[in-house]
Formats: structure tokens, C-alpha cells, sequence
């Protein structure tokens, strides 16, 4: 029997999983088997980070609201920033308010006074009703 | 000139009129404002010219959401922002100054970790080293352990108690040595332990524990860095008497 090739088949699927991986380092970028494998590992830890990525950035915009908030005095902390947001329906999620409190920190401020304000003047109004 | 123009803005046209319905009514008195816009803008890019069509496609009454004068540049509000080089140039971070003299150990390595690595900033970034300089003159003089059964026992528990292993690395090599004979030998090397396990373990940690100075006297060389004092909101901090 004369020796057949077998085409172009493996060839062509291989080829473009070796363009995925082109910009890995050493052996990753070079050998067929290991290609395979580290295409697989690299496409999971996106899935799994996409759903991260939402998770850590929202760590990072409380951590950051929390900061410029402490810096007002002790009191002052992102739980009761939040909690009076919350009673006083105000929209604001936390990377616009981190957002602010980088560019423009004053406004953040107003805003926190504002809420502050208003709940602590409601809350007053509400202990003057008779309660039975 | 015109006319090529006007060929390229109907092509650009028709996928703006699948997105918008509101902009459908406009399509024809628009072209001509178009054209006119155009000529004077030829090397804009090109979602420029899409911003510029869109908002001469809006109805009058909507052209204020549509007026890109604040919004030329790059997205500030969408997108998170992150430190670029000139945010965290070393020369220009603050430089803090706490003295060590009775102080408890672990309030005081917490509240500088936390400044070395710019938590209490409302622009900290964990990837970035975006905290500042501390440093602690006074180290021997010296933080003291001290608990609450402590001063009703008068017995100082934690100098004698306290250990500090290291480890050569060779089988057998453990080396402890007690609070007291470590403030003997290297005094300095106290506070710089209970700071460096408070910053986080890493290449950028590494990078943040340069940033603490430790001296044992109460002078120290960076006077011309014009250090501040630290301001220590932890209230006890101080050692009761």
C-alpha cells in the first residue's frame, strides 16, 4: 500500500487554536498538546472572571466610597452612608458615588450631609408621634 | 465635493435610522446641515462625525443630551478610574511621622499599614502602590504590650512570652528568640515584623514594607522630606496608665 497523509482536517483545526494561543509564554505557544490544554484553562478563568470581575469591582468602589467617607471624622462610615441612601431612596450606586469621590470629593460631601439631614429630620418627626 | 459626501453620510445614514426611531422623521432636512458640517472637518474621527451626526439628527428639543461639550474626551464616569504614572510618582507622596514611645504594638503596626498602603484614600488602588512614606523614630523605646490582665497583674507577660522564630532553611534551623532579647539585639526589627504582616504578602507588599523607616533614636535623616504627623484616629493607641 503506498502511505496516504491524512489531509488537512487536524491540520486546520489545530491551526486555529494555536492562533488563540499565540501569545503565550514557552512551550505554551508552541506545542501542539500543551496549546490544546492551555486554550481550555485560559477560556475557564475568563468565565470564571467575568463573574468575578463584577464581584472585585464592586469591592473596589466600597473600599474607595469608604476611605474619602472616614476621612470626614469617626462617625462617619460607608454602612451609614449606605443605610441613609437607602431610607432617603436616593439612586446612586457605588461606582458613580466612588466615581465622585475621586474627581470631585466636595460633591460627595453635600451629598452625604444632605442624606444625613434629611433621615436624621425624619427620624425626629417620626419620635414625636404618639406610639402606643 | 459635496456630492461624495453626500453619498458617504447616507451610507452612514441608514444603520443610525434601524437604532434611533426617534431620529427617523429627520433624515432629509438633516442631510443638508450635514453637508455643510462636513466640509470644515475633514480629518475628525470618525464616531466624531457620528456624535456631530447624531446630534444634528436629534430633534430640537432633545439636542441638549446630545451636546458633546463635556464628553469629547475619554469616558470618566463609566468607566472606573485607575492611577496613571503621574498619580503615583514616589516624590510626591506625603511622608508621616509617628513616634513609637508608648504606643501598643499592634494598634500602631495597623494604623501604618494602612497608610503605607493608601487604605484610607479615597483613590487606593490595590495593583498600584498609591500609599505613602512612615516613619517611626523612638522604635526602642517602644511599644508596649500591654493587655488589660496585664496591669492588674503587674507581671510583664508579653516581653518575656512573645517569640519570634526564623528559619534558616537547613534541617534544624530554627532560631526563637524571646520579645526582650530581640529588643536587645535588633529593636528595630519589632515593629518592622508586625508591619510587614499586615501588608499584603507579594512583589507589591515587598515594594510597600520599603516604604516604612524605622529608627531606633529619636532623630531621623528626612528632614528635608518635611514629614507630617500621622494622624492616628485609633483611640487606644495610647498605653493607659
Amino acid at each position: 500500500m503506498t502511505r496516504i497523509r491524512r489531509g488537512y482536517i487536524a491540520w486546520r483545526r489545530r491551526t486555529k487554536i494555536r492562533l488563540f494561543a499565540s501569545s503565550f509564554r514557552g512551550a505554551h505557544s508552541r506545542l501542539t498538546r500543551t496549546i490544546t490544554q492551555q486554550k481550555i484553562r485560559a477560556l475557564v478563568s475568563a468565565h470564571r472572571d467575568r463573574d468575578r470581575q463584577k464581584i472585585n469591582f464592586r469591592h473596589l468602589w466600597i473600599t474607595r466610597i469608604n476611605a474619602a467617607i472616614r476621612e470626614r471624622g469617626a462617625c462617619h462610615s460607608y454602612s451609614r452612608l449606605i443605610n441613609d441612601l437607602y431610607k432617603r431612596q436616593l439612586l446612586l450606586n457605588r461606582k458613580i458615588l466612588a466615581q465622585i469621590a475621586i474627581s470631585n470629593r466636595n460633591c460627595l460631601y453635600m451629598i452625604s450631609n444632605e442624606i444625613i439631614k434629611e433621615v436624621s429630620w425624619k427620624e425626629s418627626t417620626e419620635t414625636e408621634l404618639p406610639g402606643e | 465635493m459635496a456630492m461624495t459626501y453626500a453619498t458617504s453620510s447616507s451610507a452612514m445614514l441608514t444603520p443610525l435610522h434601524n437604532r434611533s426611531p426617534v431620529l427617523f422623521t429627520f433624515s432629509t432636512t438633516a442631510t443638508k446641515h450635514n453637508i455643510t458640517g462636513k466640509t470644515s472637518r475633514n480629518h475628525q474621527i470618525r464616531c466624531q462625525q457620528q456624535q456631530v451626526q447624531q446630534r444634528n439628527l436629534a430633534p430640537v428639543e432633545q439636542r441638549w443630551m446630545f451636546t458633546d461639550s463635556d464628553f469629547t474626551g475619554p469616558d470618566v464616569w463609566n468607566k472606573t478610574w485607575y492611577p496613571k504614572a503621574e498619580d503615583h510618582v514616589n516624590t510626591e507622596k506625603t511622608w508621616y511621622v509617628v513616634d513609637a514611645t508608648d504606643l501598643i504594638l499592634g494598634r500602631l503596626a495597623s494604623t501604618i499599614a494602612i497608610h503605607i498602603r493608601g487604605k484610607n484614600l479615597a483613590t487606593y488602588t490595590p495593583s498600584v502602590d498609591m500609599g505613602a512614606f512612615v516613619i517611626v523614630p523612638n522604635g526602642v523605646l517602644m511599644p508596649i504590650n500591654i493587655g488589660k490582665c496585664r496591669e492588674s497583674c503587674g507581671i510583664r507577660k508579653k516581653e518575656t512570652q512573645k517569640l519570634y522564630r526564623r528559619h534558616s532553611g537547613r534541617p534544624g534551623g530554627m532560631k526563637v528568640e524571646t520579645f526582650d532579647q530581640l529588643q536587645q539585639r535588633i529593636p528595630e526589627r519589632i515593629i518592622e515584623h508586625a508591619v510587614r504582616g499586615m501588608l499584603p504578602k507579594g512583589r507589591l507588599g515587598r515594594d510597600l514594607f520599603t516604604h516604612l523607616k524605622v529608627y531606633t533614636g529619636p532623630d531621623h535623616p528626612h528632614q528635608a522630606q518635611k514629614p507630617i504627623d500621622l494622624p492616628i484616629r485609633d483611640k487606644r493607641i495610647q498605653k493607659q496608665t
